[in-house]
């Protein structure tokens, strides 16, 4: 018992020297997986969100792109980037696109279910009060999916750091890459250079994200 | 002020609204009221073009609401619907200024606007200005709901079963404050609801609708009195129009009292008032014309000394009595006011026709209040 926390504990200021001397490839790795994963999280914003309220009120098509990037959900993330191998190369932008995608669906269907999950009768009110759609949109309907939609693209942002561990297959970089070399030298200091401040990362993404949550829920909503 | 001429809704399976023509005047406040599907919302959405007509026009001051923007005609027109609908992310300041500033009204005029229909209503705006719907009451909301509509000033209201949803204290109360409202404010309004309390309460006029159809249109009294069909009647209820015909005394007496005649022998009385468990009789002449009354006590006291009912009748003082024409009201009050175990019910002609006693008086109370108890 004496000895293995011992051994415990001699490992542990191991790693630390190992990370001390590393410090500029755990730097660089991070600021990469950063990029990879807001990049791709904000690139499926800006297409889910607008998307997710065009279709607010298109159920049958929205019912149909649902499936899609439901579909495109399931496939294993690893095959996802074979598959883009031919296409898209090498790199980060095959990366990205990967990520990008798997942005989709959470997003996309927040934004959908929380557009459409606002009280009719509040719609009806400002229909029948004479807003127009787009003031109905921004006044009421946005204001009140809110909360739903920042959900979406927090779920999102967690997934998204975690997989983004995966772009080192195809050369995109990112923490994925010590784990990766760590797997192949069979070094468990770099398996954990690269896991630990991916997990921290995603943990501060959805504990940053989650307050945003917070504030953007209005007042008059919480409970 | 708003005129449907011909308007006819029709969905795939059903007809919605047939072929309405209406007509109502400045000012009016008109209740449309009819059993669920008659039809009634359908039509009040169609005036500000939430549905639109499969045929027939609608007509707001002359103006056909088809050539007019539906946007820019609905911030024209007040509308409250059952679910209130108050925008939670506003705060009420915000929900009652909507429209205004919709319609583009200087940051000034909306608050002081605002300020004056909270106190209208008795809300302190320093109070309930800044408060979230979330922190009101069902009524209060409604309440907030119904200014909120009001506050543009507009020419005409909507309200599609405004306190349906709301208890019924504060459906009274409202009913009361936009009774209040539109008297001073007299803004032209149509109500819908399936409460023919809230309809005779609140309507100038009553249009009673049935499977999209105007089945009449009245004044609450006219329709009270004089139902077009039974289906306005049943509509309107039976208990109502009893409770209505409660204004007359006939309508609360018992028709046909024991009575005998001044030959009769006492034992032959005593006989007759057993048998109808009564302690009091009614004595009239062949005419049916009062004479006097007998207790069941004297009956027995003077059963030795007198042969025939004539003999030992109480004339003196003589009964307190009420003509038929006169209201229930009137034989309430003298059978409370005066202590009375009963009140004759007389004719022009001095013919008796009925007896109110103090059993009948509740009864009929009681059918006034609950239904028709006991029957």
């Amino acid at each position: 018992m004496l000895w293995r926390l011992r051994f415990g504990v001699m490992w542990v200021s191991d790693f630390i020297d190992f990370i001390r001397s590393n410090l500029d490839v755990a730097a660089v790795a991070t600021y990469q997986h950063l990029y990879l994963s807001f990049g791709s999280v904000l690139l499926g914003m800006l297409i889910a969100v607008p998307l997710g309220i065009w279709l607010s009120d298109k159920e049958r098509l929205a019912e149909k792109v649902l499936a899609v990037t439901g579909t495109i959900q399931t496939v294993p993330g690893l095959a996802f980037l074979g598959l883009f191998l031919p296409l898209l190369g090498l790199g980060v932008v095959p990366s990205m696109t990967v990520l990008f995608l798997y942005s989709l669906l959470p997003i996309l269907t927040n934004t959908y279910t929380g557009i459409r999950g606002v009280n009719p009768a509040v719609v009806e009110a400002g229909i029948g009060m004479g807003m127009s759609p787009r003031q109905l949109l921004f006044m009421v309907k946005l204001p009140l999916a809110f909360p739903v939609i920042i959900a979406g693209i927090r779920i999102a942002s967690v997934y998204i750091v975690s997989w983004a561990t995966l772009a080192a297959f195809v050369g995109g970089g990112g923490l994925g890459d010590p784990i990766l070399t760590g797997i192949m030298t069979a070094d468990i200091n770099f398996i954990l250079m690269g896991a630990i401040p991916a997990a921290l990362l995603a943990l501060a993404a959805g504990w940053i994200l989650g307050m945003v949550e917070r504030l953007a829920t209005p007042r008059g909503l919480r409970g | 002020m708003v005129k449907f001429k011909n308007v006819v809704k029709a969905y795939e399976n059903h007809v919605a609204v047939k072929n309405l023509n209406l007509e109502i005047p400045e000012g009016e406040l008109v209740v449309l009221i009819g059993p669920s599907g008659c039809g009634k919302t359908t039509t009040l959405k169609m005036v500000n073009r939430l549905i639109e007509p499969t045929s027939g026009s609608i007509f707001i001051r002359d103006r056909n609401v088809k050539d007019l923007n539906p946007v820019a005609l609905r911030r024209e027109i007040g509308y409250v619907i059952q679910q209130i609908g108050l925008f939670p992310n506003m705060t009420i300041e915000q929900n009652i200024d909507v429209v205004p500033r919709l319609l583009g009204w200087p940051a000034e005029k909306r608050k002081r606007r605002v300020y004056e229909l909270l106190e209208m209503v008795g809300m302190d705006p320093e109070i309930y200005a800044h408060r979230y719907p979330n922190e009101l009451s069902g009524g209060q909301q409604q309440r907030i709901g119904v200014l909120r509509a009001l506050a543009a000033e507009p020419p005409l209201i909507l309200m599609d079963e405004p306190f349906g949803a709301l208890d019924p204290i504060a459906r009274e109360s409202l009913q009361d404050e936009l009774k209040n409202l539109h008297s001073r404010l007299n803004i032209t309004t149509i109500f819908v609801t399936h409460d023919m309390d809230e309809a005779l309460k609140l309507a100038d006029r009553v249009v009673v609708m049935n499977q999209g159809e105007v089945v009449q249109v009245a004044t609450p009294e006219t329709l009270l009195r004089n139902p077009a069909n039974d289906f306005v009647a049943s509509f309107i209820g039976k208990n109502r129009l009893n409770g209505d015909s409660l204004q007359s005394v006939v309508e609360i007496m018992l028709p046909d009292p024991v009575t005998v005649h001044p030959q009769m022998g006492l034992a032959e009385g005593l006989a007759l008032m057993k048998r109808k468990k009564v302690d009091t009789v009614l004595v009239v002449d062949e005419q049916r014309r009062l004479l006097g009354s007998v207790a069941v006590e004297t009956l027995d006291r003077e059963h030795k000394r007198a042969r025939t009912i004539g003999e030992i009748m109480n004339q003196d003082p003589p009964l307190t009595t009420i003509r038929s024409q006169a209201s229930a009201k009137e034989a309430f009050d003298l059978i409370i006011g005066e202590k009375l175990k009963y009140l004759p019910v007389l004719d022009e002609n001095d013919v008796l026709v009925g007896l109110v006693t103090r059993n009948s008086m509740v009864s009929a109370l009681a059918s006034a209040v609950w239904g028709d108890v006991g029957e």
